[in-house]
């Protein structure tokens, strides 16, 4: 039951101190954990420490102090090998789709299973277009990316993150950059991901329509605090919460939102 | 993907024939060889009942997928029974997003592909030719304005293309010069007329390699380079912003660069002529030579016109290593390999533009006597 427990939390974050050496910490005291299957936000306006807290959960940056628990095992404790061990264990979603420039799409999937894995070609064919068909990108197997919209590039990077099925995907502003219609499909397939794969993710996203339609919970950091502002659902930062900080993030989202605006 | 659940082996269990049951957790981490067993089925109908499978994620249904499809393609139809309750959404996910295999685009035909490859090397011509004449023009503009001439980037650049480049330069050529005194002192000494070692070395440095040389460390130094940094401003969409700003790049960007190498390769070709000279003096007085014997054999047999010569194609080297760069690094894709795939074009292109026109010059000079 205990082993129950600590798997039904691929990501356990407790007292981090988010920041970069020799420079004091932009975040102090961060604690917070992603449930299974669960749609998990880091908010707040620009350069609060959020892409570098990503930098930390994703195993890329040290934390100062605090601890990182993936699917159990302490991210910090090792490098090389063990850290490595557990980097396969999530996906990553860069703001830009990060694809690799001169590989086609079915290759920029294939990738990883062909470096992890011992499965035959042909499968790792069919299982790389099967990640693609899911993001809605049946027909482009073989384009480079250079060649697609930024909508289509993220959706490829998310079919890559997926490659090696990891139980937890970081995503960093999925819908930056990406028109309505787009970014709220983006929103339709993670949530199909986490429901039927008991995904759990991790998404950085100022968008307001994202955030209310998609997250399970979220955190607001904040930078006057060094900390977190405010926890919970999005409809009690929304609404509920008595955090200035959240009041004046969600308002000013909405104010951009309210009809009427721009005639 | 559920953990939780056991994680025993992955294997398929023959039961009646044509059935065989399907055992353990099935995922990317299965051995390729357990599907041997479907490789010498002979045609008719197989099924595959997946009813004890443990876990199941996409990777896994993409195997039995696939393995639907390759035996589908021998003649051999696969049916599949539906796995336990729990792994249904997943199955039905998988089964419902994949089409049919996706085939590469055929490769084009040998004609096409050469047709291809002709109207490229065509338009990078054109291309190159409408460069230079822009190039031209903006050059004729300096000489009736030169005031309007980037000054001070121009001299940055010098400072970054030339004086930085002095140390490795001079290195290069003295070296160069030390070889080819020794390789050939070893020769000449046995006739005893080690002492022409001093001509030999003096004229290959002043009239051919010395310039060669240098040309040859500013495309490595700053012709890669430049194509890098224009690559990279194209890819970033800078060259547009100055476009629509209503500047022009080949005249505020490449004309400094143009003139910083223009103007500076010669001074470059003196010192590295010196450094040279003096790897060729090194060997000669290990030799027993004393110092002045060198600089008087070689002032007895090199005049003005080998200097000359040699500073002119300096002079055009420069402007043909900057004009290249520049032009290799303005016509590159987008994206980060196009900028590495500009900069190699520019160091190969420049390599080869100076071998032609290095040779061109030495029939040129033996014509025209010089």
């Amino acid at each position: 039951m205990d082993l129950e427990t600590k798997i039904h939390y691929p990501l356990v974050v407790t007292g981090l101190e988010v920041g970069y050496p020799d420079a004091p910490p932009l975040l102090t005291n961060v604690s917070f954990s992603v449930a299974e299957g669960e749609i998990f936000g880091l908010l707040g306006p620009s350069g609060c420490g959020k892409s570098t807290l990503l930098r930390h959960l994703v195993g890329l940056e040290p934390a100062k102090t605090g601890k990182i628990e993936l699917f159990g095992q302490n991210l910090w404790a090792h490098d090389g090998a063990y850290l490595d061990r557990i980097r396969r264990k999530f996906g990553v979603m860069y703001q830009g789709g990060a694809l690799f420039g001169d590989l086609n799409l079915i290759d920029n999937v294939s990738l990883p299973l062909i470096e992890f894995t011992d499965l035959p070609q042909g499968a790792i064919k069919a299982a790389a277009q099967l990640k693609l068909a899911l993001v809605g990108l049946t027909g482009f197997e073989y384009y480079l990316p250079a060649s697609l919209s930024g909508g289509m590039q993220k959706r490829a990077a998310i079919a890559r993150a997926l490659a090696l099925e990891p139980g937890l995907l970081f995503l960093d502003e999925p819908s930056a950059g990406l028109d309505p219609v787009t970014s709220s499909e983006l929103d339709n397939l993670i949530m199909t991901l986490a429901r039927n794969l008991s995904l759990s993710f991790v998404i950085v996203t100022h968008e307001l329509h994202s955030i209310m339609a998609t997250l399970d919970r979220a955190i607001l950091l904040d930078k006057g605090k060094k900390g977190i502002a405010a926890m919970g659902t999005p409809h009690f930062l929304a609404h509920e919460s008595d955090s200035p900080e959240a009041a004046i993030f969600f308002r000013r989202e909405e104010s951009l939102l309210a009809p009427g605006k721009n005639k | 993907m559920i953990e939780s659940q056991n994680h025993s082996p992955f294997r398929i269990e023959p039961a009646e024939p044509g059935r065989f049951v399907l055992k353990g957790s099935l995922n990317a981490h299965v051995p390729s060889k357990v599907w041997d067993v479907f490789s010498k089925f002979p045609r008719g109908q197989v099924r595959l009942d997946l009813a004890s499978i443990s876990s199941l994620d996409l990777n896994g249904a993409a195997q039995l997928l696939w393995l639907r499809e390759r035996l589908r393609r021998r003649g051999v139809a696969a049916e599949f029974t539906d796995p336990p309750g729990n792994l249904i959404p997943i199955w039905r996910l998988a089964v419902d997003t994949l089409g049919p295999p996706a085939d590469p685009p055929p490769r084009p035909h040998f004609f096409e592909r050469m047709g291809r490859i002709h109207s490229e090397v065509w338009a990078d011509f054109l291309s190159m030719a409408a460069f230079l004449g822009e190039l031209l023009s903006h050059l004729l503009g300096f000489l009736v304005r030169p005031w309007r001439l980037r000054w001070a980037d121009t001299f940055f650049l010098i400072e970054q293309a030339v004086i930085d480049a002095l140390p490795v330069t001079a290195l290069v050529a003295f070296l160069v010069g030390l070889i080819l005194a020794f390789q050939s002192a070893m020769f000449m000494r046995l006739f005893g007329v080690d002492i022409f070692v001093a001509d030999l070395v003096g004229l290959a440095l002043i009239r051919e390699l010395g310039t060669l040389l240098t040309a040859i460390v500013l495309t490595g130094r700053s012709g890669s380079a430049f194509s890098a940094e224009l690559g990279a401003m194209k890819a970033n969409q800078e060259i547009d912003a100055f476009v629509t700003m209503g500047l022009s790049p080949s005249r505020d960007l490449v004309l400094p660069r143009v003139m910083a190498l223009t103007m500076a390769t010669p001074f470059l070709t003196i010192l590295a002529n010196f450094a040279g000279l003096l790897g060729g003096n090194v060997v000669m007085v290990t030799l027993g030579h004393p110092i002045i014997v060198f600089w008087e054999e070689l002032s007895g047999h090199i005049d003005l016109s080998d200097v000359m010569t040699g500073l002119f194609k300096a002079f055009v080297f420069g402007f043909t290593v900057a004009t290249i760069g520049c032009q290799r690094g303005l016509a590159a894709g987008n994206g980060p390999t196009a900028v590495g795939q500009a900069t190699t074009h520019g160091v190969v292109t420049n390599i080869i533009v100076l071998a032609v026109l290095d040779s061109l010059f030495a029939i040129l000079f033996y014509v025209a006597n010089w």
